[in-house]
């Protein structure tokens, strides 16, 4: 990711994922993952998404929901999401 | 020799399963873990619509009746105990197709003291261990709805492919329709990440 628009889904992510999580934003490393990331657990999840759709002030599509897996995807779906279409 | 229907002879049922694993102990319910606690998680709401089904007044006799339904050949009912402390929290249902050899399981966390610490992830592990090593499916999967997100999440992170979406395949208890996932787990896969982890 290098564009400005990138970095700042990245960092929105980062915070939406932290927040779930109940994390600093420090501790959310790039490479977070379901299964890798501890406090990254099935009610976190919830939070996490329900967190995305406030940001995005839509309903996450269903074939996104079982898409998230890493902070990567839900960056690049916060980016989608705010690019108009 | 009578031409006819061949009589009907109902099989017996196979042996109670107990399965162990780090925090907690599963076993095939009984007539005698009816609780109240049991009944009344049949009267959650929030709980029933993680199985879509609506939340309901169940008694002592119905609840029994229930868990007798269950074989322990090709439908199994497994209460999820604390170990130690024997504290009922949850349980599983898991029908087994035995000509595809396949298994379905569905699960529930009925004590919310217990959401969000891996109870799912560490009691349907054991299960999958029991249906591939004894039980010889080839498959286990599972059917969450489209807003069941911390089910979701279990299936994927215990490494389930998400096979598809069934497009409103189902109607809630609120009357919507609604779509459901089908998540999959083949044998060689939970073999694979089970070399991964070791």
């Amino acid at each position: 990711m290098t564009n400005p628009h990138d970095i700042e889904a990245l960092e929105t992510a980062r915070r939406l994922l932290a927040a779930a999580t109940g994390c600093a934003t420090a501790d959310v490393g790039d490479d977070a993952a379901i299964g890798a990331f501890e406090p990254w657990d099935s009610l976190a999840h919830m939070r996490l998404i329900m967190a995305i759709e406030e940001e995005t002030a839509g309903e996450v599509p269903p074939e996104m929901v079982v898409a998230f897996g890493t902070l990567a995807d839900i960056a690049a779906y916060l980016e989608s999401a705010q690019t108009p279409a | 020799m009578p031409i006819g229907k061949p009589k009907k002879v109902a099989a017996k049922p196979g042996p109670p399963v107990i399965l162990e694993t780090e925090n907690y102990l599963l076993r095939s319910m009984r007539e005698e873990d009816v609780s109240e606690k049991y009944i009344a998680w049949a009267k959650d709401p929030e709980l029933m619509e993680g199985l879509n089904a609506p939340a309901r007044s169940v008694n002592r006799t119905q609840l029994k009746r229930y868990i007798k339904s269950f074989d322990n050949r090709t439908k199994y009912h497994l209460g999820v105990f604390t170990e130690p402390g024997g504290v009922h929290i949850g349980f599983f249902t898991i029908y087994v197709d035995n000509k595809f050899r396949s298994a379905q399981t569905n699960v529930v966390i009925g004590d919310r003291d217990y959401w969000g610490k891996g109870v799912v992830l560490e009691t349907r592990a054991a299960i999958i261990d029991f249906l591939f090593e004894v039980v010889k499916v080839d498959k286990v999967w599972g059917t969450p709805y489209e807003r069941n997100f911390p089910s979701i999440f279990n299936y994927k992170a215990q490494g389930f492919t998400c096979e598809g979406v069934l497009r409103k395949h189902i109607v809630n208890v609120k009357g919507q329709r609604i779509d459901q996932y089908v998540f999959g787990l083949l044998r060689e896969e939970w073999l694979a990440s089970r070399e991964t982890d070791e």
